[in-house]
């Protein structure tokens, strides 16, 4: 070591309490060395001040994003896609049933029928569900299952958004029922207060992004559509 | 609690010190927190090498360094040089000690952005991020002495460049 790293391992408070002892006693007696010391001091916390802002400011969400993302998706459409180019569908739809009964089995109260039902690859809603659906009004909240937006999508069908607990998803009206279009489920670590104050799935919004024509529905048209029976 | 909700805990409660030190290598904020997110994505598809019970800031850091070296390699073949841009900081709460920190951290960014890599590296984690100088020597594989001289250089060059004002 140097006589200048020693100065400076002192000065950072790494060397041993002998050698510290005998630097400190060089420093001392040297202006010069003192003078050096206590620039070098100042330095230092000039510099850890410059950057402690940093450390107490608010993380861009982007990057809190980047460490838990939002959600864990399971977007039917996307997977309906992919397996009817492979053109297994019973696989499909047992995987769907499966993924759908992991998802909701938790979410619906015990002794309850299963939220959804499976038919030629597809996915309905069942249940609790398909009643929410059919009468909920997002303007009037009642039961479990919240209704986020109404609207219609390319086709000129209404579809609705939903949260019910942790998971949150999209179904379309299609031949009079309610087809889900996706569902998305927080992963493990948000499904708390966390997710009550993060608005809706960021997945969710795109689904909806990309499904949506229009405008959502106000009070109003959604009253007037549920009367008119989701057509 | 599960191991992977524990990984994302532990690096989210890093996410403050993680940005820092991108800021302390880095040119400016905007180029600090792309490579913040780097390292994120990186460690998350990582998170296999990861020891738990070992330290998971040195881990995150060194990920962040090594991206970093990555990072201005690829860029100093990209543009031979600009200046730093002028920039609008978002680092504190109340505007004016806002502006005033900011200010002075721009004028040390500047500063730091002026030393050479390797020394630039060993600043930032020793007098910025507080490691000593033999877990620096372990993070970033150099022997001590190494460390030491490059901090004698760096800190002495800060000293020339910003001790005055």
């Amino acid at each position: 070591m140097t006589d200048d790293e020693k100065f400076f391992a002192w000065l950072d408070g790494e060397l041993g309490s002998a050698e510290a002892a005998e630097m400190e006693a060089k420093v001392a007696a040297d202006p010069e060395l003192a003078g050096l010391a206590e620039q070098h001091r100042k330095l230092g916390s000039r510099i850890r001040g410059a950057f402690d802002p940093i450390v107490s400011a608010h993380v861009p969400e982007r990057l809190q994003n980047a460490v838990r993302p939002p959600a864990e998706v399971i977007d039917f459409a996307a997977r309906k896609r992919t397996l009817r180019f492979a053109s297994i569908p019973q696989w499909a739809a047992l995987a769907a049933t499966l993924a759908v009964g992991v998802l909701l089995g938790t979410l619906v109260p015990h002794g309850g029928g299963s939220p959804v039902e499976v038919e030629g690859g597809k996915i309905y809603a069942a249940a609790a569900l398909n009643q929410a659906l059919d009468t909920e009004l997002a303007s009037a909240p009642a039961g479990k299952v919240r209704i986020g937006l109404t609207f219609r999508d390319q086709a000129g069908e209404i579809c609705r958004s939903f949260t019910q607990s942790a998971s949150s998803g999209l179904a379309c009206r299609r031949q009079g029922r309610w087809e889900l279009e996706g569902l998305f489920a927080a992963p493990e670590a948000q499904r708390s207060d966390y997710r009550m104050a993060a608005g809706m799935d960021p997945n969710l919004a795109a689904l909806v992004d990309s499904t949506m024509t229009g405008e959502p529905f106000d009070a109003a048209t959604e009253k007037q559509a549920k009367s008119r029976g989701w057509k | 609690m599960d191991q992977s909700s524990s990984f994302e805990d532990q690096l989210a409660g890093l996410l403050p010190r993680l940005r820092r030190f991108a800021h302390a290598l880095s040119r400016n904020s905007a180029d600090a927190d792309d490579l913040t997110q780097a390292t994120i994505e990186r460690a998350l598809r990582s998170r296999g090498q990861w020891q738990p019970g070992t330290r998971l800031d040195s881990w995150s850091y060194r990920i962040m360094r090594n991206l970093w070296i990555d990072m201005t390699r690829s860029q100093a073949r990209r543009t031979a040089r600009e200046a730093p841009e002028e920039e609008g900081l978002n680092v504190g709460e109340d505007r004016r000690d806002a502006m005033d920190a900011a200010v002075d951290l721009h004028r040390i960014m500047d500063a730091m952005a002026r030393l050479p890599d390797e020394q630039r590296e060993v600043v930032a984690l020793i007098l910025v991020e507080g490691f000593g100088y033999r877990e620096v020597s372990e993070m970033l594989g150099l022997p001590i002495g190494t460390v030491s001289s490059r901090l004698v250089r760096g800190r002495s060059a800060l000293l020339a460049m910003v001790g005055e004002q």
